[in-house]
């Protein structure tokens, strides 16, 4: 058996009880704080919860250790052992709440994450609706700001292109067409009676086009670089190349965005330049061939004439070598306007009146070949200038005109010959033209040919306009065609407009 | 067959023994039930210490206290067990008070080294007043804290 001095025991029951129950309030009371700052805070509620019942398990065991003590040593033990049960049973159901509360510690503490985390999206999103909110205005301002900059930059693509540029619904219909577009298809149609809403095949001058562009849209979704024929309100028909896509709208609409570029200008200049290679190679071959010609017929002339001079007059050999003589003189004139297509002779120019020039051609062939019937009206701009040129060759020139007008009227028609100034100031234009057959489309690449000719056999050599071309080229111009079967020709002659010293050369 | 049943009836009521349907809790049951409690309530504190490390809040100091009071309730729970098991559950020992400030403690043969045990575990507020105190600690840093928080939401 041992004796124990139980006054350590004691005290420290007595104090530590003092100090739990103390203790214990100090956490609720902090607990409290905590939950008061943020009511809805799940995890302060479970501390509050907690130390509540710790306060509770605090007081239910100190409290029945205090009085204990104190009946114990005030000897009323009996006392206290009638308490006992209830105290202890107290204490221990307090155990048991503090315990279970505590077990929930891990979902509290999820559930708390989840909730912190949601707060924190919402608050989040709360403070981007704050701010769109307050800027909503600005935004709106910004945005509208930015669009309208992106609208003006391509509306001006749009409306400034120099190429065609429509948008068109998948069945061909137009549904928007930029200025360019407008005046190429519509020309000067009203614009109610414009392209806009008409069907893109009206305009194409094959009616098989729009189902091959759709055709290769459809297949390929896009087209590039296809060449198409474009009618035009005034029935002339113009090369273009298109290339576009397909969109389809948010709403599922689908349209066909479409760019056309006329390169019917470009076209025409490349069919210029195959002429003109043609007629140069031409005439380098023709010069070749009458420079080798020309001798031998000097010689045979010489030699004729030789022989002609120690002929009696009035014998059948004088009379064939004056045969002799005829033709050789006609090949020879041939040979020379061989030459003169060739432009192997330069021109000697000298400042002239370009409108004597014009009369003087038009007199010769008033004097020598036009019918009664053929009217010739001449219009001219007095204020054009003496101009440097051949006199003699660009009278050749003017009356291979007049005399092919004349054969394309018949007996009967009008000729016109009008001289204009050109706008910038450097160049004049005479044009001659009439009101007859025309020439067909066929033949129009050719009429500069050496040879070619539409007249019957031995009335004409075919060599006219060649050697109007040569002359007209010699001098730094030009010589064109524009001509309507059935309606009548315009030949036009562009002279540079040269001022100053005399020259013998372009 | 009414006859039958009535006879039946009538017999078991003549032979019927009380039926003792509500079942006597006897005087340890209840020291029984407190000391699952002290287990429950170590578990339960096993369990808190457990998740406030394993969800890392021990990187916290208020949550770090709050674990420390958590473990200090399980070593209190531990020993109360302990002390109760000693008194009132084991015949290891006999305590006899002698007067007011004195225990007369007699332990059965060989168990002699639980006396002082027994006077050590039975000074169990030294462990549950520092588990306590470290809850009460936790809990203000936890306050602390929140006061921060508030101010540099204020302040930002």
């Amino acid at each position: 058996m041992m004796t124990l001095n139980s006054v350590p025991i004691l005290l420290v029951d007595l104090f530590g009880s003092i100090a739990m129950i103390v203790l214990s309030f100090f956490c609720l009371s902090i607990a409290a704080r905590l939950r008061r700052r943020s009511p809805d805070e799940l995890l302060w509620s479970y501390l509050w919860w907690m130390c509540l019942g710790l306060a509770g398990f605090a007081i239910s065991r100190s409290a029945g250790h205090i009085l204990r003590q104190l009946l114990i040593l005030g000897g009323h033990r009996e006392i206290w052992r009638s308490i006992s049960p209830f105290s202890g049973a107290f204490n221990t159901l307090m155990f048991v709440v503090v315990a279970s509360v505590t077990l929930y510690f891990e979902q509290v503490w999820t559930a708390y994450q989840q909730i912190q985390r949601d707060k924190a999206e919402i608050q989040d999103a709360h403070a981007k609706l704050v701010h769109l909110n307050q800027n909503l205005e600005t935004l709106v301002a910004e945005r509208t700001e930015a669009l309208s900059r992106s609208e003006h930059k391509y509306r001006r693509i749009f409306e400034l292109s120099p190429d065609i540029v429509l948008v068109t619904s998948s069945e061909g219909r137009i549904l928007d067409l930029n200025p360019a577009g407008y005046e190429a298809l519509a020309g000067n149609l009203p614009y109610q009676l414009g392209p806009v809403g008409a069907h893109i095949q009206n305009f194409l001058a094959d009616e098989q086009t729009w189902d091959a562009i759709r055709a290769a849209i459809n297949t390929n979704r896009f087209i590039t670089s296809a060449e198409i024929m474009l009618l035009r309100p005034d029935g002339s028909h113009r090369m273009a190349l298109i290339s576009g896509s397909r969109d389809r709208s948010v709403a599922g609409v689908e349209t066909f965005h479409l760019l056309l570029k006329d390169i019917e200008q470009r076209r025409q200049m490349e069919k210029q330049m195959a002429q003109t290679d043609k007629l140069a190679s031409i005439g380098e071959f023709s010069a070749g061939i009458a420079h080798e010609i020309n001798n031998p017929l000097g010689i045979i002339l010489g030699y004729t004439q030789l022989l002609l001079r120690t002929e009696t007059p009035g014998t059948k050999r004088q009379a064939d070598l004056k045969t002799i003589e005829k033709h050789v003189r006609s090949c020879k004139a041939i040979v020379e306007d061989l030459l003169n297509f060739a432009r192997s002779s330069p021109p000697v120019n000298a400042p002239a009146d370009i409108h004597t020039v014009i009369d003087d051609a038009v007199n010769f062939f008033a004097q020598h070949a036009r019918p009664e019937k053929v009217i010739i009206e001449r219009c001219y701009n007095e204020s054009i200038p003496p101009l440097l040129l051949d006199e003699k060759k660009m009278r050749q020139v003017i009356l291979n005109l007049i005399v092919n007008a004349r054969h394309a009227v018949g007996e009967q028609g009008i000729i016109g010959i009008e001289t204009v100034l050109c706008p910038d100031g450097d160049a004049i234009e005479i044009r001659v033209s009439d009101d007859g057959c025309g020439i067909e489309k066929k033949n129009l690449s050719r009429i500069f040919d050496p040879f070619f000719t539409t007249k019957p056999t031995g009335e004409g050599t075919g060599l006219g306009l060649s050697v109007s071309y040569g002359i007209v080229k010699n001098h730094g111009g030009d010589i064109a065609v524009r001509s309507v079967p059935g309606e009548g020709s315009t030949f036009t002659v562009t002279l540079p407009l040269r001022r100053g010293r005399k020259e013998n050369s372009p | 067959m009414k006859v039958f049943s009535a006879l039946l009836c009538l017999a078991l009521l003549i032979v019927a023994d009380p039926a003792l349907a509500t079942q006597t809790h006897g005087e340890p049951e209840g020291l029984v039930v407190h000391q699952i409690a002290h287990l429950f309530f170590l578990l339960s504190m096993g369990t808190l210490a457990y998740w406030i490390q394993a969800r890392g809040l021990s990187r916290q100091r208020a949550w770090r206290l709050i674990r420390y009071a958590a473990i200090m309730l399980m070593v209190w729970n531990t020993d109360a067990f302990l002390a109760h098991l000693l008194d009132e559950q084991t015949r290891l020992i006999a305590v006899h008070h002698v007067d007011s400030f004195h225990l007369s403690i007699v332990p059965r043969p060989g168990f002699k080294f639980l006396v002082p045990f027994y006077y050590l575990v039975k000074l169990d507020h030294l462990f549950c007043v520092p588990a306590l105190i470290f809850l009460y600690l936790g809990l203000r840093a936890l306050l602390n804290d929140t006061s921060n928080e508030i101010k540099d939401s204020g302040a930002s």
